[in-house]
């Protein structure tokens, strides 16, 4: 899966001729300064935004301005309200093409996986934070895209349930076969679930540094103490903070 | 005695809270009449009233239909117009702009100066009390509606989009249920106003009898009792109008008020943990 340069949008500039390219089943991590323009990458990427010049592509084909064609996730949930978790999982189905029953049974088969099977048939309003980003995930592995872009997906989650949901979403990563492009403020985050880390500079962004982390999956709560961690994560912070080792980790 | 299961007694005690309200109602009209000394003839017992209404109910109840019925049929005029001159005023900013200052136009009307009008333009049958009823309810329904649509997470859309949801399947699923919180509170609204404008179309379209024209001839000849008496049903017919959306509303929108959905709404598929699966190895088990 390659991607190509992009560019600006309304006057000000939020991307400069930035490219990325990803291979296929790898995770990787973006992290940036605020306002760097990770979601308007991600905008471009799904086909919301059309980028001024640059394409996006997929497979080798062109797909710059085509929605549909990858699956995304945002810091809000955006379950709606009036459909049960099983409702809200297909959701892609019933928006696109209408929801049939084997979208219903591998969305019930979804959620019984992934620690939701008591509450296939509740309302959103019912279930706790945590629960509700799940239901959002499953919903976009639902839409069976091979690429999926995470957008701080955990971003409003307490930190204990953060970690939860990023043991969990290594768990589900191993399941599946799937490109994940995941936007984060949280080094530590970015480094734990990711191949690699794509570092970002600030507006206009651009690839600051790109830096690949060799830590043996499946991956647990140890890792994030290791050495090798830790390492990663000075050479991360130097990044994002514009300086070397002076940075205290 | 068998205990009463908790959610009946709760049921319970809001209709006795309500009644407790009629009552306490009652009870300080009766307390006005006693302290101000006031005569049968200037202000009747609510009872005296009620009692009314059951010596003449041969000739009322005929009265009291005809008048649920234009509240009824105005009522779901006004609101099928309000949706859909709210669904059509949220798809394009330009019909908004040029309606909008003229629905609140319409609502500045004096809806008795309207009355008279409307009875030349449409003669003295059904219609013009339908029109009046009808103009009084679709309002709050397009302000609602409006709102509702408004109020949509935008980032819902951008989503919706972005899965490549089709316009049609996008507005079915996305803003149409959305708009029904909404809808409901101005149809709550709307319930209420209609009864006054059913009576407000009697009172100058009155080729068929009504509670509306009975007050009128009852006004005329001070039979205060069956004044009051007709008030009283007027009053009735807007409340149970009322409950009657409050009811719908809770058929209609069950998340709002349940944890899980009923069973006969669930998404059904037959599926069971004992069936092989098709998809999604299972390697993790994660608890919750």
């Amino acid at each position: 899966m390659v991607e190509d340069v992009t560019c600006r949008f309304e006057g000000t500039l939020a991307l400069d001729h930035l490219s990325l390219e990803v291979d296929r089943s790898e995770f990787v991590s973006i992290v940036g300064p605020s306002g760097c323009g990770k979601s308007t990458l991600f905008n471009t990427i799904s086909g919301l935004l059309r980028p001024a010049c640059g394409r996006v592509m997929l497979d080798g084909r062109d797909v710059t301005g085509e929605t549909g064609h990858v699956g995304y996730m945002l810091q809000k949930d955006l379950l709606v309200p009036w459909r049960t978790v099983v409702g809200n999982i297909v959701l892609g189905a019933a928006l696109t093409r209408g929801v049939t029953r084997r979208d219903r049974e591998e969305a019930e088969a979804l959620a019984t996986r992934y620690g939701l099977g008591d509450f296939l048939h509740h309302y959103p309003h019912a279930l706790s934070g945590g629960m509700r980003q799940r239901v959002a995930l499953m919903r976009t592995l639902a839409l069976h895209k091979d690429v999926l872009l995470l957008d701080e997906p955990f971003g409003a989650l307490d930190s204990q349930t953060r970690l939860e949901m990023q043991m969990w979403l290594l768990s589900v990563c191993e399941d599946l076969n799937a490109t994940i492009l995941f936007v984060t403020h949280d080094v530590d985050e970015a480094i734990f679930l990711a191949d690699r880390v794509v570092v970002m500079s600030g507006r206009p962004g651009r690839v600051l540094e790109e830096i690949p982390i060799p830590l043996p999956r499946p991956r647990d709560l140890e890792a994030l103490t290791a050495p090798r961690f830790i390492e990663l994560k000075r050479q991360a912070l130097g990044l994002l903070h514009g300086a070397g080792s002076e940075v205290p980790t | 005695m068998r205990p009463i299961p908790p959610g009946l007694r709760k049921a319970l005690v809001r209709v006795a809270m309500a009644l407790a309200a009629v009552a306490l109602i009652f009870g300080l009209w009766n307390l006005v009449i006693v302290v101000f000394d006031l005569k049968p003839y200037a202000l009747p017992t609510p009872q005296a009233a009620v009692a009314a209404d059951a010596d003449n109910w041969s000739v009322l109840a005929g009265l009291t239909l005809q008048t649920v019925e234009e509240t009824a049929y105005g009522f779901f005029i006004g609101a099928l117009v309000g949706f859909l001159l709210g669904v059509a005023m949220s798809a394009s900013r330009t019909v908004q702009r040029l309606v909008y200052p003229a629905l609140i136009t319409s609502q500045a009307v004096p809806i008795v100066a309207m009355a008279a009008p409307l009875v030349i333009l449409f003669g003295f049958g059904m219609l013009p009390k339908l029109v009046i009823v009808a103009w009084t309810v679709f309002f709050p329904v397009v302000v609602n509606v409006l709102d509702g649509l408004a109020n949509i997470d935008p980032d819902l859309i951008r989503l919706s989009r972005a899965m490549g949801a089709r316009p049609l399947r996008g507005f079915i699923h996305i803003r149409l249920p959305a708009t029904l919180s909404p809808l409901f509170s101005g149809l709550k609204i709307g319930a209420t106003y209609a009864v006054t404008g059913a009576v407000i179309g009697e009172w100058t379209a009155s080729a068929q009898q009504g509670l509306g024209t009975y007050l009128q001839t009852a006004n005329a000849s001070l039979d205060t009792q069956g004044v009051f008496g007709a008030t009283i049903l007027l009053t009735a017919i807007g409340v149970a109008s009322f409950l009657a959306m409050v009811a719908a509303e809770s058929l209609a929108t069950p998340w709002r008020t349940r944890t899980t959905a009923r069973r006969g709404l669930r998404l059904r598929t037959g599926f069971s943990a004992a069936r092989p699966r098709p998809a999604y190895p299972s390697r993790h088990k994660i608890g919750e």
